[in-house]
């Protein structure tokens, strides 16, 4: 029989590499990360584009939280509950605008863009005035954090800064987030956000994420149709195929990618060749980047996961994916696209054309993911399927710790992918940074890399 | 016509009677059709005063 009621050490046994299936279809460990996951971890809420004027707004979410992000009348960025404090109702039930106040429609209960509960009918006739309106605003976040754009949130107070927390992870945001020519901070959205929902547990997507290359098979026929910039492939692979190609891993936070590093002195390769315009922009962004001094000019972004449920394609395409868990058996999925800011108008509309073509619900590529996903959750959710845990054992034991290429280190545990093709280093990564919180109490216990350094201190 | 007064639509600088009699100007209008923002006109303890007016204390349209 099967008796797992809820989440409990083993069922993430990593000195085995097995993986039980209880952590995907179980509904009990689903409502128990909700509390120990996504209610102290910090989320992606959105780009600062979104909100760009006083008063602007975007509906978005923090695990199964419906949440608003906006600017006030002072300039200032909040992320809110978006629950009213009196019965509950949203208080916002559009996508996206501009407003002074969102206003209730249940009871009218008021509250400015700052979160202050503004409007209370019949204050004085009905309350007497003796509630006390200035501790019944909107529930706003523990702790926020506007990155090189990207607004980040985090419920818990005692929860480490969000730079922390992403600790040498950022340099691979960075490849999404930076301009191609190597300039800080240059990404803007284009256009919305597409949303959709798929029938799977929201892990599926972020293990995928994390830098499964050995599910390459899978896109095959995408490959076959060359759907890529170049009308080959489905990217562009000439400096991918004289580059490394690694998995990093960072153990304490839970983040993994696979990244490409490419040999010193490597002169820019021709790419984007559907469009002699938009091929002629990228080659001058990849000198211009070569000529800005940074690591960063050497890496060459692929899929990545920051913990626990945003991903991050910072290349071909460029944009960044959110898991939202809907229940165990669904998953909101939210992909944001990327471009420069100041790219040409020719080159948002040709990469605004091949992301579509690559990703979201229509998109070639994310198909055959989501049908991966889907089908085997489903065929997971079986009592006689639970029974058989997966394994993660591919590549256990050859993650090494200061790895180097030609002067450039990376960090984290690191598999070199460039003979060995696929590993599992990145899952076990996932799985073990989500055995902890969902084993961890507090913060100080989740925060290994403090404890650590104290203790190295100590002994010096 | 209901005799309900809509406030979504009324504009900044609109004269509007409250049930307690008391005369507002219209300051701005978030346009909830819930709540305007208004000053005080007639003379008493809240003349001058600007405060959120619930659309249900709106009884009617003077300007």
């Amino acid at each position: 029989m099967n008796a797992t009621k809820g989440y409990h050490s083993g069922l993430v046994d990593l000195s085995k590499g097995l993986i039980s299936r209880e952590i995907f279809v179980n509904e009990e460990i689903y409502a128990q990360e909700q509390e120990r996951v996504f209610a102290r971890s910090w989320l992606f809420v959105g780009h600062e584009s979104q909100v760009p004027n006083p008063g602007d707004f975007f509906a978005s979410r923090m695990g199964e939280e419906s949440v608003i992000l906006c600017r006030d009348r002072a300039g200032t960025v909040h992320v809110f509950l978006n629950s009213c404090r009196h019965r509950g109702m949203k208080v916002c039930r559009y996508d996206d605008g501009n407003t002074t106040v969102f206003t209730c429609p249940y009871h009218g209960w008021s509250y400015g863009t700052d979160g202050k509960l503004a409007g209370v009918p019949f204050f004085r006739e009905a309350y007497h005035s003796e509630i006390d309106r200035t501790k019944l605003g909107l529930v706003e976040v523990a702790q926020l954090c506007c990155y090189k754009g990207t607004v980040w949130a985090n419920w818990d107070a005692s929860a480490p800064p969000f730079l922390e927390h992403l600790g040498d992870f950022a340099r691979f945001l960075d490849l999404i987030l930076d301009g191609w020519d190597g300039r800080e901070g240059q990404a803007e959205l284009l256009g919305g956000v597409q949303k959709w929902i798929i029938p799977c547990n929201w892990k599926w997507p972020a293990e995928n994420f994390s830098g499964d290359t050995y599910h390459n098979i899978s896109h095959r026929s995408v490959d076959l149709v060359g759907a890529g910039p170049s009308g080959r492939s489905r990217r562009d692979y000439s400096e991918l195929n004289v580059a490394r190609k690694l998995h990093v891993a960072i153990p304490d936070r839970g983040h993994q990618t696979i990244t490409y590093v490419l040999p010193k002195d490597h002169e820019p390769q021709a790419a984007y060749q559907n469009s002699p315009e938009v091929a002629e922009y990228f080659r001058h962004c990849e000198e211009e980047r070569r000529r800005r001094p940074g690591a960063n000019s050497r890496l060459m972004g692929a899929p990545g996961e920051i913990f626990p449920n945003v991903a991050l394609l910072p290349r071909q395409p460029r944009t960044l994916a959110v898991w939202h868990p809907v229940n165990a058996h669904q998953t909101e999925v939210w992909r944001f696209f990327f471009v420069d800011r100041d790219a040409p108008r020719a080159v948002k509309n040709f990469l605004r054309d091949y992301y579509i073509r690559y990703s979201g619900p229509a998109g070639m590529t994310e198909q055959d993911d989501m049908e991966n996903w889907n089908y085997a959750h489903s065929a997971s959710r079986g009592v006689i399927a639970r029974r058989y845990p997966y394994t993660y054992e591919m590549g256990m034991g050859h993650a090494v710790e200061d790895y180097e290429f030609e002067g450039l280190r990376m960090p984290g545990r690191v598999v070199d992918l460039t003979k060995a093709q696929a590993s599992e280093e990145p899952m076990r990564n996932l799985y073990r940074r989500w055995a902890q919180f969902m084993e961890a109490d507090s913060w100080d216990d989740l925060m290994t890399w403090r404890r650590d350094g104290a203790r190295r201190e100590a002994a010096e | 016509m209901s005799g309900i007064v809509n406030v979504r639509d009324l504009k900044v600088g609109t004269r509007v009677v409250l049930g307690s009699g008391a005369e507002v100007e219209i300051v701005s209008n978030p346009r909830d059709g819930v709540w305007i923002f208004a000053r005080y006109l007639a003379e008493g303890a809240q003349a001058g005063e600007e405060e959120m007016i619930f659309a249900q204390d709106v009884v009617e349209v003077r300007s």
